[in-house]
């Protein structure tokens, strides 16, 4: 008798899993619209930590992608430009720092429609 | 009764990435088929040649989207052994947690597109719906859900902290009552068991002739597993099963899909309770010596090789990826020949393919 | 009757706009409860008028070498017999002219938009609207055959051909519902199949064939496909009504439309159920379950009730 159940209940398998699921919360979040929220280690932007730079390139040298850009006119003075539409926010700039200096944060920006926007000047020390 | 040539591909609700295949039907069986790749070739190992390998470490995760983590896993392993360096135990235990995790991922992604595409939109659902949670583990652990970013030439660059640990635990109690509920259904549910039993048969010979690796392989009572057979990371010190079928065909590959998610599931367990205390990376130094290297691990579709060869600069010389997808496309015309249009959705389905990888 | 009222009658209140209304109204239905089954939040209530505004407001386009009037024919002439047959479905509490034999002018009309729809895969030349047609046309002869079958068992309990014969005749015997439960069953799932619905739902199956003869379709015309096949569902569900709850109300009365659209909404249920529940079967294992299952089993039920 019980096989015979058994074998009746593949016929309807799914029922009790849908009505369990109907009669409990949706799962859709953020419907209609609701403010994000990033997790701890969410890698939103670039920052950097003016004091700490001392402007010895490693971050530049190891971005995948090119997205770091020193202007470097001698020790003391010299620029770093952040090209978010370049930048696949991989981190490694954070890894390569020696110095604790470029750090990603999870803050995030909205994204622009004028190109020239994308181009952030991080850090100016010194006369340029 | 007169032929007909119908495209699938490269556009087609039932592919979700780009690949094209040329079915020549009669009436609604598939008397022959052909295929045509490379519409997402980027040309990854050729560009790798160019950059450093501290740059490539985020270019291999650039290969798959779904198994990202698997391939910057195999690439650091290929240049660590190069180098010669010893990763700590606790930046091995991140990784092989990460490895699971994506697994788990991985196999409930590819469950949802094989209901999807039977036309069982409720287990998709669901199952995308589990996924979330896993997703958010990821996210909450490496910053990114999709490109995690966490491995290092030398280690892994997070650390686990309390939180996290405790998020991953009642994660994981979580999915494990869901992905066994799942199971259940894939047995039970007879529409399901209807549509995937007896297509896309490969036997144990089909395996062997065309090399064909990870679930689909092991459906068909192939016990291979690199997790077990050649240990990397920290699967030697970690006790699982690797599940065995031999039914060869898409159900029983879905089944082995999912016993393998619950068999993740128990890993991302054992890890949590064992996982040492310690640094998670060494520092790694820039120039590689010269010398060649092949790396291997078990992605969630089989195999992915890495070959690595250096001459000393701070570029690789060469570097040659192998992914899971591409041995096991080939056995796709040989499935699909003599079925029923209907089984061509399914029997594409279950190989579980990631166009991405295979054209790199 | 004056021109006023005629025009009432014929646009709004049991005409078109209050049909219009049930129609998309079950399928915002339809659609929310499969969507809560599968854990989502499912759309709003207007969603179906948003759907069918925005198709008939988008450019209509058709392939190259397509006959132009025969393409706009179809839909119009699906829509127009569906419309034909929900007049003789006295669908709430209206009354309709009944005649000895209108259950067979409405199943005919209600077979007429699936023929259409076969015709509408050969029409646009699309390889998937082919092979689409040719699975709508397996389909129609299979589950056409299984719907009338079954839902003849109330005709032979009744012993009339009209669909207030079959009315009367249960407020006589009880309703047919507990009786004839396996008829209905099957009738259901002939419905199931008529309406191309999930499970079922193999000549548009999405991951095989796109959209199937609809493919090529856009703009107003995919919009009047898509409004028969929702008029579809109320006339085969009233029509299922009809035939199995009909002692349940007095015509003419208001109790009597809420009770009717209880049991329309109860079968609306079960049928969002059933496509959540099951996978799509192949058009090979359809045939062979619906000749070789289903179709006996309704000629079976249907000696039963004659020799009772």
């Amino acid at each position: 008798m019980k096989k015979i159940l058994n074998h009746l209940r593949t016929f309807i398998y799914l029922l009790p899993n849908i009505t369990s699921v109907f009669f409990s919360k949706a799962e859709t979040i953020k419907y209609p619209q609701e403010p994000s929220n990033y997790s701890s280690g969410f890698r939103g932007s670039v920052r950097i930590n003016q004091q700490n730079c001392v402007g010895c390139n490693a971050c530049v040298r190891d971005c995948p992608v090119s997205a770091l850009q020193l202007i470097k006119v001698s020790k003391e003075s010299f620029s770093l430009i952040h090209q978010q539409d370049l930048c696949t926010y991989c981190g490694q700039c954070q890894l390569s720092c020696k110095f604790n200096a470029i750090y990603l944060d999870n803050t995030y920006n909205q994204p622009s429609a004028d190109r020239k926007n994308f181009r952030v000047v991080l850090l100016k020390k010194g006369k340029l | 009764m007169s032929r007909m040539v119908i495209p699938i591909g490269p556009q087609h609700p039932l592919l979700k990435e780009p690949l094209s295949f040329l079915l020549t039907l009669e009436g609604e069986t598939v008397m022959d088929s052909s295929m045509r790749l490379g519409y997402v070739h980027r040309g990854i190992e050729k560009l790798a040649e160019q950059r450093t390998y501290v740059q490539n470490v985020v270019l291999t995760e650039r290969i798959c989207g779904i198994c990202s983590h698997i391939h910057t896993t195999t690439y650091c392993q290929a240049v660590e052994s190069l180098l010669g360096l010893e990763v700590p135990q606790r930046g091995l235990y991140i990784r092989t947690l990460m490895c699971e995790l994506e697994r788990i991922h991985s196999h409930l992604l590819w469950m949802g597109v094989l209901a999807k595409n039977i036309g069982l939109d409720t287990i998709f659902m669901y199952t995308w719906r589990d996924r979330e949670i896993i997703l958010n583990v990821m996210e909450e652990i490496s910053g990114g859900r999709v490109s995690h970013a966490v491995n290092t030439i030398g280690g892994v660059r997070n650390d686990l902290t309390k939180d996290q640990m405790n998020m991953l635990k009642e994660s994981l109690a979580l999915l494990r009552k869901r992905v066994e509920e799942l199971l259940r259904s894939i047995e039970k549910e007879r529409s399901f068991k209807i549509r995937t039993q007896k297509v896309g048969y490969l036997s144990l010979d089909d395996i062997k002739r065309y090399c064909v690796v990870g679930p689909v392989a092991r459906a068909s009572g192939m016990d291979i597993d690199l997790r077990r057979d050649a240990p990397y990371a920290v699967y030697d010190q970690l006790d699982f099963e690797v599940p065995l079928m031999f039914e060869g065909d898409v159900w029983a590959r879905s089944k082995i899909r999912v016993l393998e998610a619950v068999q993740s599931i128990h890993i991302c367990e054992q890890i949590i309770n064992a996982i040492p205390q310690g640094p998670v990376s060494v520092k790694a130094p820039r120039r590689v010596p010269a010398g060649e290297v092949v790396s291997r691990s078990e992605a969630p579709r089989g195999e992915v090789v890495y070959y690595v060869r250096s001459d000393g600069s701070q570029n690789p010389m060469r570097l040659k990826v192998r992914t899971p997808t591409l041995t096991n496309l080939v056995t796709l015309p040989k499935q699909l020949k003599g079925l029923q249009m209907a089984d061509v959705s399914v029997v594409i389905a279950g190989a579980d393919l990631c166009i991405a990888c295979g054209d790199r | 009757m004056n021109i006023t009222e005629f025009l009432f009658n014929i646009l709004i209140f049991p005409g078109f706009l209050f049909l219009l209304a049930l129609a998309l109204g079950l399928d915002w239905l339809d659609r929310k409860l499969i969507a809560r089954f599968q854990g989502r939040v499912g759309p709003p209530w207007y969603q179906p008028w948003a759907d069918l505004l925005k198709l008939f407001a988008k450019e209509d386009i058709l392939p190259a070498g397509t006959n132009v009037v025969f393409t706009s024919l179809l839909p119009l002439l699906s829509f127009a017999s569906v419309m034909t047959a929900l007049f003789y479905i006295p669908i709430a509490f209206r009354r309709v002219p009944s005649f000895q034999g209108d259950f067979i002018v409405i199943m005919f009309l209600l077979s007429v938009p699936s023929l259409l729809y076969f015709l509408a895969g050969w029409a646009t030349k699309g390889v998937y609207s082919i092979i689409g047609g040719n699975r709508s046309l397996l389909q129609y002869f299979s589950y056409e055959v299984l719907f009338l079958l079954a839902i003849s068992g109330t005709i032979i309990t009744s012993n009339s051909w009209s669909i207030e014969g079959i009315r009367q005749a249960q407020f006589e015997q009880g309703a047919f519902i507990l009786p004839q439960i396996f008829g209905f069953l099957l009738a259901l799932s002939g419905l199931i199949g008529k309406l191309k619905r999930g499970p079922l739902d193999i000549p548009k199956a999405n991951s095989e064939v796109i959209a199937g003869p609809l493919t090529e379709f856009s703009g107003k015309k995919l919009a009047l496909w898509i409004l028969t096949n929702e008029l579809q569902t109320v006339a085969g569900l009233s029509l299922l009504i009809y035939c199995y709850f009909g002692n349940l109300w007095q015509m003419n009365k208001l109790s009597g439309f809420l009770i009717f659209s209880v049991l329309l909404v109860l079968m609306q249920c079960l049928l969002s159920a059933i496509s959540a529940m099951y996978a799509r079967l192949r058009i090979d294992q359809l045939i062979r379950l619906n000749w070789y299952l289903l179709i006996p089993l309704s000629l079976l039920h249907n000696l039963y009730l004659i020799i009772k």
